[in-house]
């Protein structure tokens, strides 16, 4: 009891620590593919700690959902990601939970921060609200049969964790089948639109035809900001983690936790890099072809589950 | 490995086959077009090596790929672009049916071919099914495309994705057919993409436009 306590706070300390720099990872990447200097790879950091110590404002009309939904964002982020297996012996309470559970937490995490969005009663807020929740709703189709079709192909077929990792670490040779490469196209595309990246959202920019998640967390700053910053960079993270180690399990059976970790990094940061090509190589979708980008994704994860049946 | 090999490669061909149906613009048609030649060389390469590897002389699959590079990969894209250029468009929707509804009519056109395989006996071999239903899928596409898209270029490139398919379904099924039927079908394929290179040339000639919608006009 008490070492898997020690264990789930370890696991906390590292996800908070790395989590941010795979988003600088990627700025410092676009910045090189365009021969330009850009910031350094611990940018990230400096923003968190800038904007932790500044002083809040809050808005006179705002009531309390204003005040709690930056927390609720990054606890059901940390609790999303703590639900993967990140190395085999960092495990987290992974042996309690459903993947479903993710999808649901992240559900519960956004429907505060678009409450939160159209409580100040200004109007971006509205908008990105109602922005973020049509992109949700449009990406989570792929998701749910993403899970769906990881579950079915364990002996037991549940959604269960645990299971599917006991699966995954005796079945390394799954990674370079079809059925994932379906999934891992579906889950980048997914990765996309969830953690609002350029071809459905452009995260520098302050414009209000482009924003959607900017918009609705335009009113907030100060600690509060950066706490959705962090649960933004978490949420990136559990997708990432969801790819590297269910959909490509290469290494992760390793005994020893610091080279399962390396590899762990090393997975990553492969994603990271296919995050950044996609953005170098892509623009900005207009607001109305985001369905069809979110089709793909749900079209290419229905073809692997069809691809499931043929290929056991 | 092998096997692991050409199954990814062939479903990579099955998703730039989707990513066509999901483009919007000529010139993105083209460099799709490219990519999936371009993977279809990658599986005739791999054939080839296994071929020669296995048998320990010269595999004939080896001069379809290089035949591939060099028509499919370089000069038909090229040619394309060049007509492309050429050929002055205004209309900027290009397709009839929208783009979601089309990746869902072409997700179950990759249903229809999966049940449409799986119904015939004495296909024993699960790859060999697999692969069947792949390049079925992707000639399908190609077709559905054709029918999809109001400009001549647009079907142009379904032709060449049809063709595609049915390369894919005879390399990975027979590992290379004999090399005169290979000839062939590339002579069938160059005369006939430039018949229709001529003709989209005569189309914007005759209705200064390539909208084959404006075929239905009468013209004096």
């Amino acid at each position: 009891m008490i070492t898997s306590i020690l264990k789930l706070i370890v696991q906390i300390i590292i996800i908070l620590l790395i989590a941010p720099i795979f988003t600088g990872v990627i700025k410092v990447l676009k910045a090189k593919a365009q021969h330009k200097i850009g910031p350094s790879i611990f940018q990230p950091y400096y923003n968190l700690i800038k904007l932790f110590k500044k002083d809040l404002v809050v808005s006179n009309t705002s009531s309390w959902i204003y005040n709690v939904a930056p927390y609720i964002y990054f606890v059901t982020s940390l609790t999303a990601l703590l639900c993967l297996p990140l190395v085999n012996q960092l495990v987290g309470f992974t042996f309690y939970t459903d993947l479903l559970i993710i999808v649901y937490l992240f559900v519960a995490g956004r429907v505060f921060m678009a409450l939160a969005g159209l409580d100040t009663g200004s109007a971006f807020g509205g908008m990105g609200s109602s922005r973020e929740m049509l992109v949700s709703a449009l990406a989570e189709p792929a998701l749910f049969i993403i899970i769906i079709t990881v579950s079915a192909r364990t002996d037991i077929a549940s959604t269960n964790v645990s299971s599917i990792y006991n699966y995954m670490v005796n079945h390394t040779e799954l990674a370079f089948t079809p059925i994932n490469l379906l999934l891992f196209v579906s889950m980048l595309m997914v990765l996309i639109a969830e953690s609002s990246r350029i071809p459905v959202d452009d995260p520098s920019t302050h414009l209000e035809l482009t924003m959607v998640h900017e918009a609705m967390v335009l009113e907030y700053s100060g600690r509060h900001l950066a706490f959705i910053e962090l649960g933004t960079h978490i949420k990136q993270l559990v997708f990432m983690t969801f790819m590297a180690n269910i959909l490509i399990p290469v290494g992760f059976n390793v005994a020893n936790i610091f080279l399962g970790f390396g590899i762990y990094l090393l997975k990553i940061f492969v994603i990271t890099i296919l995050v950044a090509l996609v953005e170098l190589n892509t623009v900005k979708l207009r607001l109305y072809s985001i369905p069809n980008f979110a089709a793909i994704a749900f079209i290419v994860s229905v073809l692997g589950f069809l691809t499931s049946f043929i290929l056991k | 490995m092998y096997n692991n090999a050409l199954n990814l490669l062939s479903i990579l061909i099955l998703i730039s086959s989707f990513v066509l149906i999901a483009n919007k613009r000529q010139n993105s048609y083209i460099s799709t077009f490219r990519f999936q030649s371009l993977l279809l060389a990658s599986i005739s390469l791999l054939v080839s090596i296994r071929g020669m590897l296995v048998h320990k002389k010269f595999d004939e699959v080896f001069i379809i790929f290089l035949l591939i590079v060099l028509f499919k990969v370089i000069l038909i894209p090229m040619v394309l672009k060049r007509t492309s250029q050429k050929v002055e468009y205004t209309v900027e929707k290009d397709f009839f049916i929208n783009i979601p509804i089309s990746m869902l009519i072409c997700g179950g056109l990759v249903v229809l071919s999966w049940y449409v395989i799986y119904s015939i006996e004495g296909i024993t071999n699960l790859d060999t099914k697999n692969y069947l239903i792949y390049s079925m899928s992707v000639v399908m596409i190609g077709l559905f495309f054709m029918i999809s898209r109001k400009k001549a270029i647009g079907q142009i490139v379904g032709f060449l994705v049809i063709e595609n398919g049915m390369f894919l379904a005879a390399m990975l099924t027979t590992e290379g057919m004999p090399m005169f039927v290979e000839f062939g079908l590339f002579f069938d394929l160059l005369t006939a993409f430039l018949i229709m290179g001529i003709f989209v040339f005569k189309i914007n000639d005759t209705f200064e436009s390539i909208d084959i919608n404006k075929l239905k006009n009468l013209k004096g």
